[in-house]
């Protein structure tokens, strides 16, 4: 028996050893980052924090190509996308998507494609997830001793929790101009467990909490000029804060919203009333800009977007230095390649003014419909039609764009091609003259100094009863720069003494022409309540015979858009509608 | 062959000469159908007490007493026969068919082992015996039709890689990777990927546990069922060999066909016609292709034949030994499978790779038993595998979808090689990338071989502690099973050289897209599979009968710790963090005379999934039994049931498969991608936040309930039957709710949130019997699981039929097809938008919202909300989930002296299925002959396909619009397997022989379904192309020996 228990003790030694004899190693993944890690109360320098702020960064969208492959504007009335199959931006501009198939390249809330119903889609990258994460930041940086401080004494933590707080002002701002009133979070971070179904807040008290923020941060932000503008000239500064601001009041203030809501007692979707002194406000943001006096024009309109740090730039999303631009819209048929993404119509090309700054359409213009660019003949066109589309005859890459019928950029061959005998020329480098594409900065300019001199020229004339000096002033400024001749009357081609609606139509011109494919157009036509009638007549391009050295002009129908009310504001996405019994679509969707 | 027939023809001339012989000395050989039958029981009828045992050889001798002249054969787990002996005395060769439902038949359950009679849960079980002859690579590819409550699904035949889905009584978790059954070989976890290189020649017998009663001991993972594996032992005896060697030729189950150039060009230049576009093909084009007089400059090639062989063939050869002396027994074998794959022989002009379709395999087994002393037992099994997978590189050329895809290239596009023998390439507008044709990327495109080993040791000790007490054991275990696969393959860096040739020039210009030389080729290679786990098991086992009581018992302690490489369910950071799990699991049976059955099992366990204070959890169950046949009163007054139970099971297990992160209970920052800032536009570190940390989560639960039903009957038990029904509920599943705004800004975790219940039936009818020595049986298979989503988070749709909640897992949603677009319905179309402006609220005819203009002969979909158009509002439920909820497998079997035949008819029914892109969709797929049936204004009344389009997004598209018109309520029946044997009689055989067995089998020899607007295999994977590597027929002849 003593043998037998001996032997007992013996397995169950051995078993017991089997079972707890190992080592426990990695009982969590070691190389998991954790909340204690990003804002560690131990770190000084802040540096997974300020990689946190980073993050949020990212989220800002770069414009260039954004829409899968598009520009926005190719979705309003100034270009179409040269891609065939099922396209975004034809989709936007054809009124071809509801709420559930609404395209990802502008569906900010879901940022993704819903695939189906239901649908969960959250990603680090939607303006949701932006607001999310500025606000970690804002209530976690403070726990982070970060050494430092700004230029006016501001300690570097705060001046970071205020660019967290901008960024979220700016991704509200992105939101509501194209859904109207949207959930207003505050600080709160939620978790897992709260209620997250919340009602939309009124459009006004949107409007309102981003000019709070603005307001509240811009004096801890970092000012112009910047010390070190090499590393820090993608951050939000006081001008921007200002910028931003300003833009929201103009917005604000615009018909859609201001007397003219889709929805008239609606307040999610605008104002419930009219009332003149918000462009009054709008005025008054655009001037504090100007009076802080650090920003002035660029003199060379194509170097805004080429040199970095140049005095015009206000806030930008940093690209990379690269030649993408010009490979993705540059005129096809180029050894350097070029896929011409976007066809510029000829409704834009017709914007652009004669040089002595009158518009084609007046007989004394000297526009000359056989040679609609002024190649050969004086007066020339505006040069910011050069500068911002290719046409037939323009310069590049040491050659002679060929956009006519069976040219080299128009071959007609299976290859993508202009739709329009356009392509689109801005952003792009320097490479008119050259046998090789340069390479630049694709840094997305977000805020310049000529929108803040043109919002302010609008919201000005439409304050007063008829247009003062000092809308006329801004007007000579940009196009002064632009290379519009002054004139015997130092006027630019202005017609003195405009009448208010006139000059509306001035300023709403020079803001197509001067901010073309800059996500301007397509938000201006909504915000004036005009894409009603401009997107729901067929948007043209010219097609070109050549016959010897005779060019023939022939107007062609390119897409024949539809508009309808409803799209003034984007359908909040399905999903959201579905999950949340509080969340309340937009009208018509 | 001849000398069968002439021992067939004197057998049946022997058969009259009967003759009755008192005191005669019988002697024979008992087998099976997989070879000797030691230890059967033979008596003599109408004599009780005469009988005898097989020897280890199989062999008997006995001498009659009685006049009946008949044998009673038993042994466990086969039908009892009654052998008629005629006028022979000696080598008489009897064979024993096996019958799963025999009253003492061994069932094997978790740790240990029930019978027929004194189970209280629901097992099936199938004797390896049974299935070893199937010609497959695959042991679950055999099992399809034999297992109640067993559904499969094969969607690949390509060798190495045809193994089946297999899933038990269906589905019930959202989460899509929580359905898989536990697989569980000697006591020790395995993985899918494991099973399948199982040789099926070491297997003894497989069970599947489908009740809380059998599945509870494995708690946390038992949920889904378990399949259960033993592989064969040692006998007491002298060495018995055994050699198995068969080869047989493998043919698609059913081969595409596709149109040829004219035809193809006639359709091409129709929905061009269709579309307002020019035509692309003249008359004289047309008259080309038709005539074949023009082979390079329009050519007609059939690339299906060019590429594939009708035939291939494949060979598995095994030799086991087993024996045993009284100290030590031991089963050793080895096994070898080459399986060859379909693709014609494309040699690499480099002459460098094999680029075809092959597998093999080799299985080497050593499994040993010691007795050490009276009451040590120990144990060390040893296996390994070593398999090897070739292909072509599939991604320059995956043989089978390339041949669907139009875009790739078409009949008309190039001829099979250039009249000067170099490579021709796609020459059309259809082929945009204008690729060398598939030949020639097949031959130069490079391969891809992996090399495949896996180890499993298991190690084991048993002391039987009956000086404690009679009947208790105390068992360690500890098992180590790993697996490593490298992969290499090799590719081209640019495109081949290849040339159009043009017959009016006699010129050939090269293809732009490519050089003059072959290019340069890269490398790829990884270690692509890298798993151990480790398994440690410390058990004491109770098992002894007092009088008419019988007591059993287990307590189990045990603890793994796996390991794996990445795989795409698992965040790749994870590799290599080992996952533990550890648990305690006791089980309690007792019975009164064999009547009164309770089955107490539970389990206390956990894993390291889930945070420390929600790791472990009881998973308890019960069963009970009653064996109302047992009563006197029962058995008085219903002789004729050998067997009537009665047995119910409840009890509640887990299943702790995590979606995505394993780790869901910590918040986990994510470390971005070097964000690009400043003028220097430098890279800078980012960290964000990731999914939301779900600190409450744990494992999914699943309460089963099961009732059963036992019966024997008539004479001999000939007659069984067995059903199970059964009602699950899984609840908190883990699944990411679907109801939370996106205005959180984060990714959700999973949350223990889904709820689904599953219910149905499933059972077995056989009956066997005998006329004179011909022995016959048939075994009815059914299985019928329903499932219905409960809760899944939904959010409230704004249309009562998006709700998935209600629908089965896995419901396809689509359109509701209303027939074609007739030219009035167009005609009101345009009145309509011409006046309103557009379809909006036309609630007479709806269009689709997408852009596309409808014409006469596109398909119409309801349109459900009524607002004129078709969008993903107007979707509804259609059809059934794409995995079959019932299935039957019926099995024939009758044998006759020698010869055997035994037949298995397996069929699936209520699923549904959707063909897309390249398998169907004009100008993705070829053309096939259903496009010749396509709406036309002339024929459209008896269109069987809607009006062909170059349109790929037009509403005639079931990628853009799935609907009921594309959908196929399925359902098929396989002749799945055919076994016909013959026994040389021992007498014949030469040598030392004692067994030799000639027998021709087929796996999926004929397939009958309900469709034909698709061409694909009836075991679809849903909303693909359908163009998997084609499910195989194969026909085989073996030849076994024994000596």
């Amino acid at each position: 028996m003593k043998n037998h228990i001996t032997k007992i003790l013996l397995i169950t030694l051995a078993g017991t050893a089997l079972i707890c004899g190992c080592r426990k190693s990695e009982t969590f993944p070691v190389d998991k980052v954790t909340d204690y890690f990003v804002f560690n109360p131990l770190d000084s320098a802040g540096d997974a924090a300020h990689g946190y702020l980073y993050q949020i960064y990212a989220i800002v969208k770069n414009g260039h190509n954004r829409v899968a492959g598009d520009y926005l504007d190719a979705a309003s009335d100034d270009a179409v996308s040269s891609k065939s199959g099922t396209v975004q931006v034809r989709l936007m501009a054809t009124n071809g998507v509801n709420s559930f198939t609404f395209p990802s390249g502008e569906n900010f809330w879901e940022e993704t494609v819903a695939t189906g119903i239901p649908a969960n889609s959250g990603t680090p990258s939607s303006y949701w997830a932006g607001i999310r994460a500025a606000n970690t930041f804002i209530t976690h940086i403070g726990a982070v001793p970060v050494k430092g401080q700004s230029p006016t004494g501001v300690p570097m933590r705060y001046v970071w929790q205020s660019e967290a707080r901008f960024l979220r002002a700016y991704f509200y701002f992105e939101l509501v101009k194209r859904y109207g009133g949207v959930p207003l979070l505050g600080d709160k971070v939620f978790a897992l467990n709260d209620n997250v179904a919340l009602p939309r807040s009124s459009f006004a008290d949107c409007i309102k909490y981003i000019v709070n923020e603005c307001d509240a941060i811009k004096d801890s932000l970092l000012s112009y000029p910047l010390v070190t503008p090499d590393a820090d000239n993608y951050r939000p500064t006081k001008g921007a804060a200002m910028a931003l601001k300003a833009r929201a009041l103009l917005f604000a203030a615009s018909p859609l919203f201001n007397g003219g809501n889709i929805d008239a007692a609606n307040p999610l979707t605008g104002y419930t009333d009219f009332q003149a002194d918000r462009w009054t406000a709008a005025a008054k943001a655009t001037q504090d800009v100007m009076n802080l006096n650090t920003y002035k024009l660029d003199n060379d309109y194509k170097d805004i977007f080429l040199t970095q740090n140049n005095s015009e730039r206000i806030w930008i999303r940093p690209g990379s230095i690269t030649t993408s631009v010009e490979g993705t819209n540059g005129p096809v048929g180029f050894a350097v390649g070029g896929t011409g993404n976007t066809s510029p119509t000829q409704e834009l090309v017709n914007s652009f003014p004669m040089q002595n700054g009158l518009p084609i359409t007046d007989p004394a213009s000297g526009y000359n419909s056989s040679d609609p660019y002024a190649t050969f003949t004086t007066p020339k066109r505006d040069p910011r039609l050069t500068a911002n589309i290719f046409y037939n005859g323009s310069m590049w890459l040491n050659t002679t764009v060929q956009t006519f019928e069976g040219g080299q950029s128009k071959p007609n061959t299976n290859i993508q091609q202009t739709f329009t005998g356009y392509y689109m020329r801005k952003f792009m480098g320097l490479s008119e003259n050259s046998t090789t594409l340069v390479q630049h900065s694709t840094d997305w300019v977000v805020f310049r100094y000529a929108e803040i001199l043109l919002s302010f020229a609008e919201a000005r004339n439409e304050e007063e009863g008829s247009p003062q000096d000092d809308v006329y002033k801004q007007l000579r400024d940009i196009r002064g720069r632009a290379g519009i001749d002054p004139g015997a009357d130092n006027n630019y081609g202005l017609k003195p003494n405009m009448s208010k609606e006139e000059m509306r139509e001035v300023i709403r011109n020079e803001w197509r022409t001067e901010f073309a494919f800059e996500e301007h157009r397509f938000f201006d036509i909504r915000r004036w309540k005009i894409a009603e009638t401009v997107m729901n007549r067929p948007l043209t391009g010219i097609s070109i015979i050549k016959i010897g050295s005779t060019l023939t002009y022939n107007p062609i129908t390119v897409l024949n858009t539809a508009f309808v009310k409803k799209q003034y504001l984007y359908p909040i996405p399905y999903n959201e509608v579905a999950k949340n019994p509080n969340m309340k679509q937009n009208p018509g969707w | 062959m001849r000398k069968i027939i002439l021992f067939l023809l004197v057998i049946i001339t022997m058969l009259p000469f009967l003759s009755y012989g008192q005191g005669k000395v019988i002697t024979g050989t008992v087998r099976d159908a997989g070879g000797i039958l030691p230890g059967a029981t033979v008596t003599e009828k109408g004599v009780a007490g005469n009988g005898s045992i097989t020897d280890s050889k199989g062999k008997f001798r006995l001498v009659l007493k009685g006049s009946s002249n008949i044998l009673i054969v038993k042994f466990v787990g086969y039908s009892t026969i009654e052998y008629h002996i005629g006028n022979k005395s000696e080598d008489i060769d009897i064979t024993l068919a096996s019958n799963n439902q025999g009253l003492d038949e061994i069932v094997v359950i978790g740790y240990g082992k029930t019978t027929r009679i004194t189970s209280t849960g629901s097992v099936s079980t199938v004797s390896a015996a049974d299935i070893r002859t199937v010609p497959t690579a695959n042991v679950q590819n055999a099992l399809a039709g034999k297992l109640p409550g067993f559904f499969s699904q094969q969607s690949s035949g390509q060798p190495g890689k045809d193994a089946s889905d297999f899933f038990i009584r269906g589905v019930s978790s959202l989460n899509a990777n929580g359905n898989k059954p536990l697989i569980i070989v000697d006591d020790i976890e395995y993985t899918y990927d494991q099973l399948q290189q199982i040789n099926v020649n070491e297997i003894e017998t497989i069970s599947i546990l489908k009740d809380a009663s059998t599945t509870a001991i494995y708690g946390i993972k038992g949920a889904n069922g378990v399949l259960v594996v033993t592989t064969r032992r040692g006998k007491s005896g002298k060495p018995q060999v055994n050699l198995r060697t068969e080869s047989g030729l493998q043919s698609p189950t059913k081969t595409p066909r596709f149109l040829d150039a004219y035809q193809s060009a006639l359709l091409i230049n129709q929905a061009q016609a269709n579309d307002g576009v020019p035509q692309e093909f003249t008359q004289s084009d047309l008259d080309l292709f038709k005539s074949g007089n023009d082979p390079y400059g329009h050519p007609n090639v059939d690339w299906y034949n060019k590429i594939f062989s009708k035939f291939t063939y494949q060979v598995n050869t095994n030799l086991d030994i087993s024996g045993g002396t009284g100290q030590l027994k031991y089963f050793i074998s080895g096994g070898a499978l080459v399986q060859n794959g379909l693709l014609r022989d494309f040699p690499d002009p480099r002459g460098q790779v094999d680029n075809g379709y092959n597998f093999n395999r080799y299985n080497f087994r050593s499994n040993l038993d010691l007795k050490a002393n009276k009451n040590l037992d120990l144990r060390l099994d040893v296996t390994t595998r070593f398999s090897g997978l070739n292909s072509p590189n599939e991604s320059a050329a995956s043989a089978l979808s390339e041949i669907y895809d139009f875009t790739k290239q078409t009949p008309f596009t190039a001829p099979f090689l250039n009249p000067d023998g170099s490579y021709a390439y796609a020459y059309s507008r259809f082929n945009s990338a204008h690729l060398p044709t598939l030949n020639a990327r097949i031959a130069t495109g490079g391969y891809q071989n992996s090399k495949r080993t896996d180890y499993n040791v298991l190690f084991n000790i048993t002391q039987r502690l009956s000086f404690i007490t009679e009947g208790l054991s105390v068992t360690g275990r500890v098992a180590y099973a790993s697996t490593e696969q490298f992969t290499r393959g090799t590719g081209n860096y640019d495109q081949i050289p290849s040339y159009h040739y043009d017959p009016v020039s006699k010129t050939t210009t090269k293809n732009p897209t490519g050089g003059y030389v072959f290019p340069s080729q890269y490398y790829s290679g990884n270690i692509n599979i890298y798993t151990t786990n480790v398994n440690t098991q410390l058990f004491a086992n109770y098992d002894r009968s007092f009088r008419k009581s019988h007591v059993t018992g287990l307590v189990l302690l045990t603890q793994s710790a796996q390991t794996f490489d990445a795989n795409p369910f698992l965040d790749p950071n994870l590799v290599g963090v080992p996952a533990k799990f550890r648990g305690i699991s006791i089980k309690g049976g007792y019975d009164y005379a064999g009547k009164y059955l309770v089955d107490i099992n539970a389990a206390y366990n956990g894993t390291d999934r889930f945070a420390a204070n929600h790791r472990y959890g009881w998973f308890p169950a019960i069963g009970v039994g009653y064996n109302i046949s047992k009563e006197k009163f029962f058995h008085d007054a219903l002789p004729v049931f050998g067997l009537v139970k009665i047995r119910g099971s409840y009890g509640l297990v887990g299943s702790d498969v995590a979606p995505g992160n394993k780790y869901i209970y910590a918040q986990n920052y994510v470390k971005g991608g070097g964000y690009n800032f400043g003028t220097s536009f430098t890279g800078i570190d980012t960290y964000y936040e990731g999914a939301l940390s779900n600190a409450n989560v744990v494992w999914e639960k699943q309460r089963e309930m099961d009732l059963g039903l036992d019966i024997n009957m008539l004479k001999d038990n000939s007659l069984s039957l067995t059903i199970d029904y059964f009602h699950n509920i899984r609840y908190d599943q883990l699944i990411t709710p679907n109801n939370i705004p996106e205005v959180l800004g984060v990714d959700l975790p999973a949350i223990n949130l889904g709820r689904t219940q599953n219910q149905g039936f499933d059972g077995q009818i056989g009956y066997h019997s005998h006329i004179g020595n011909v022995q016959f049986g048939t075994n009815l298979v059914f299985s019928y699981a329903k499932n219905k989503v409960l809760f899944m988070s939904e959010a409230s749709p704004s249309y009562p039929w998006l709700a998935r909640t209600g629908q089965p897992i896995n419901q396809p949603f689509g359109y509701h097809s209303l027939g074609y677009y007739t030219t009035a319905d167009v005609a009101a179309i345009n009145a309509y938008q011409s006046t309103h402006g557009s379809n909006a609220g036309n609630k007479a005819i709806a269009v689709p919202d997408n852009g596309e203009v409808i014409q006469p002969g596109d398909l119409k979909y309801q349109d459900l909300n009524g607002d004129g158009f078709i969008n993903i509002f107007d979707q509804r439920a259609i059809g059934k989930p794409n995995l079959p909820n019932t299935t039957l497998g019926l099995n024939l079997q009758a044998s006759y002296k020698g010869f055997s035949i035994s037949v298995l008819f397996q069929g699936s029914f209520n699923y549904s299925f959707i063909v897309k892109g390249t398998g169907i969709e004009p100008f993705q797929s070829q053309f096939q002959p259903i496009h010749q049936q396509a709406w036309t204004s002339a024929n459209a009344g008896n269109a069987q396909f809607p009006r062909l389009t170059t349109s790929s997004s037009s509403i005639n598209s079931p990628s853009f619009f799935p609907s009921d018109y594309w959908l196929i309520n399925a359902k098929y029946v396989r002749l799945k397997t055919v076994d016909i044997g013959y026994q040389f009689p021992s007498k014949m055989l030469p040598w030392h022989l004692n067994n030799a067995r000639l027998y021709l089998s087929a796996y999926n020899l004929f397939t009958w379904n309900n469709y034909n607007k698709y061409q694909q295999d009836p075991e679809i994977t849903s909303n693909t192309a359908g163009d998997a590597y084609i499910n195989q027929r194969v026909v085989n002849v073996g030849l076994q020996l024994g000596f």
